[in-house]
């Protein structure tokens, strides 16, 4: 059962992989990182690491990826593909040195690592709330062994939310003395009954028929000023 | 040998398990319509009127009626659609709720027919991160509902949904870590367990109330319920759903307020206990639980009969500026008491 689990989570996850660099549509793309970011949590839960499958879903699946899912869906619209070439000829010998680069960096991790575990046996499991796998063991880990990584990657976080905050701030909104509505949010210069459903369907026509060829009232409004 | 990749162990044998998973999925599939039109009743009864009473006794049957028409009207979909998902959307929806109502444990273990079983569905060692973890799923339901239905109001609806349940799911998570740390486990039967003698309501009120106000907007409950506000947004994500689609939405949805009254149920209200320390048969714990759900689902329909729908941007900073500072107070809170009686 485990092996037919690890197959269609190890197959998941290649594929998700494959169609994340694959996919022409941005947003087909982030939800094959989806797919994989699930089956990567599916081989966790075959190692017996619960909690990190779980903190997996929730974190990069539930939180990350949301975020990546709303930025596309509000910006990249589905119709929008991005093209493949483009870029000078610099730019593409750069990119296949940091791809070789990247590869062979994680093939030497992998097959380093792998073969060690061949001869392994793996974790031993055994039930307990301090044995491997479980969130004591890792809280533990974390607060000991690991204690200056862990507070590394927090300063981390906090640099990057402060770094948020201040980029967001820097696009002003309205000054101070500014009124919050510079113009009036219903238009009542405009001649009476136009845009109406019944000058729509013919019933009465606007009171002033705008003249198709002079600019129409709205046009010589004065633009609000971008602050 | 220890095998490389550890086999999920059950003290179950096989056929407990399926009979367990058939048994759960038919009570889940059973209390919807129940308490879909309890809460109509209920709302009748709160709006001074009868509710539905015209389909079999007392109306009992009109969740019935409901559910057949839904699924004898016809499949359909704006041509503006993203086929497969706008498809896989529903199903998302309530594969995610139909398996966060495993972990609701009813009981202890006890003897059937000579075999130790445990009623539920199964006692997670992560327990209510496992229905967060499904809660994170669920929520592409509800995205990809809206985005592949190719339609604005449906759009805006899911976009709403996105924010709402990322700045809740904060809040709702430090809620139980209160109840977490006093016990010191995850798994929701032995946090059943750890309340025999006092409910964690009484030791984690504001966790309790956090939690409770966190679900509401979790569930998209009124007065959180800006994913589908009718008056804005026709129907929110589920606009352009008809037919079985829609009513499969529609079923998760309950189902979901169905299981957040059990996971509140376990974490604050005690499980299977009962108060003044009595102590009944294994056989009573189900119906403790189920009344226990009961009341909760009553709270939820009661406070939409009471309250109007917030705006969005007082969602926004209810979430961000009152719930969250609450909850991370109370979870500092709980953890200095709990070093501090060790």
């Amino acid at each position: 059962m485990a092996e037919l689990f690890f197959f269609i989570a190890g197959i998941g996850a290649v594929a998700g992989a494959i169609g994340v660099v694959v996919l022409r549509n941005p947003l087909f793309s982030v939800l094959a990182l989806v797919s994989h970011l699930l089956c990567l949590a599916l081989l966790f839960l075959l190692l017996r690491a619960e909690f990190i499958a779980a903190a997996q879903v929730i974190i990069y699946a539930g939180a990350v990826m949301v975020l990546y899912v709303f930025v596309v869906s509000y910006v990249g619209g589905a119709d929008e593909v991005i093209p493949l070439t483009g870029g000078g000829r610099a730019q593409r010998l750069l990119a296949v040195a940091f791809g070789g680069a990247i590869f062979a960096e994680l093939a030497i991790a992998v097959l380093g690592t792998g073969l060690k575990a061949l001869s392994g046996e793996g974790a031993p499991y055994s039930p307990g709330p301090q044995a491997f796998g479980t969130p004591a063991y890792i809280g533990r880990l974390l607060l000991t062994d690991f204690l200056l990584p862990f507070e590394v990657a927090t300063f981390l976080l906090l640099i990057a939310a402060v770094g948020a905050v201040t980029l967001a701030r820097r696009r002003r909104g309205l000054e101070s003395g500014e009124p919050l509505l510079a113009r009036p949010a219903i238009d009542y210069s405009r001649p009476g009954f136009t845009g109406t459903m019944a000058e729509a369907v013919g019933g009465r026509r606007a009171l002033t028929a705008p003249d198709p060829d002079e600019p129409r009232a709205g046009d010589e409004r004065p633009e609000r000023v971008p602050s | 040998m220890t095998p490389p990749f550890a086999d999920v162990v059950y003290f179950e044998p096989w056929w407990m398990q399926i009979a367990k998973a058939v048994v759960l999925f038919a009570l889940g599939l059973q209390i919807v319509p129940l308490v879909l039109l309890y809460e109509r009743k209920l709302l009748g009864r709160f709006q001074n009127r009868y509710g539905p009473n015209r389909v079999g006794p007392y109306g009992l049957a009109q969740p019935l009626a409901d559910i057949l028409k839904l699924l004898a009207k016809e499949q359909f979909r704006p041509r503006t659609s993203t086929g497969f998902l706008f498809v896989l959307a529903p199903v998302l929806s309530i594969l995610t709720a139909a398996a966060t109502f495993a972990i609701i444990p009813f009981s202890d273990t006890v003897d059937i027919f000579g075999t130790k079983t445990g009623l539920y569905g199964v006692d997670v060692s992560i327990g209510p991160l496992f229905l967060f973890a499904f809660g994170a799923i669920a929520f592409y339901g509800i995205m990809l509902g809206g985005y592949a239905s190719g339609s604005k109001y449906s759009f805006l609806g899911s976009m709403r949904a996105a924010a709402q349940l990322i700045s809740y799911e904060v809040a709702q998570g430090l809620a139980i870590v209160g109840v977490v740390i006093t016990t010191g486990s995850l798994s929701l039967v032995d946090i059943a367990e750890h309340q025999a003698g006092m409910w964690f309501i009484v030791p984690q009120f504001a966790g309790f109330l956090i939690f409770l106000t966190a679900s509401f907007a979790e569930t998209n409950r009124i007065p959180f319920d800006l994913t589908e506000a009718d008056g804005e947004l026709v129907g929110g994500y589920n606009t352009e759903y008809g037919g079985g689609r829609f009513a499969s939405y529609y079923f998760a949805e309950y189902l979901n307020v169905v299981v957040v009254a059990g996971i509140t149920t376990t974490l604050f209200l005690g499980g299977w206990n009962l108060p003044a320390g009595l102590d009944p048969p294994h056989w009573v714990d189900p119906f403790v639980v189920l009344f226990k759900m009961f009341l909760i689902v009553t709270l939820f329909i009661w406070v939409r009969a009471t309250l109007p729908r917030l705006r969005y941007d007082q969602l926004m900073s209810f979430g961000w500026k009152i719930l969250l500072p609450l909850a991370t107070l109370n979870v500092l809170a709980t953890a200095i008491i709990v070093v501090v009686a060790d």
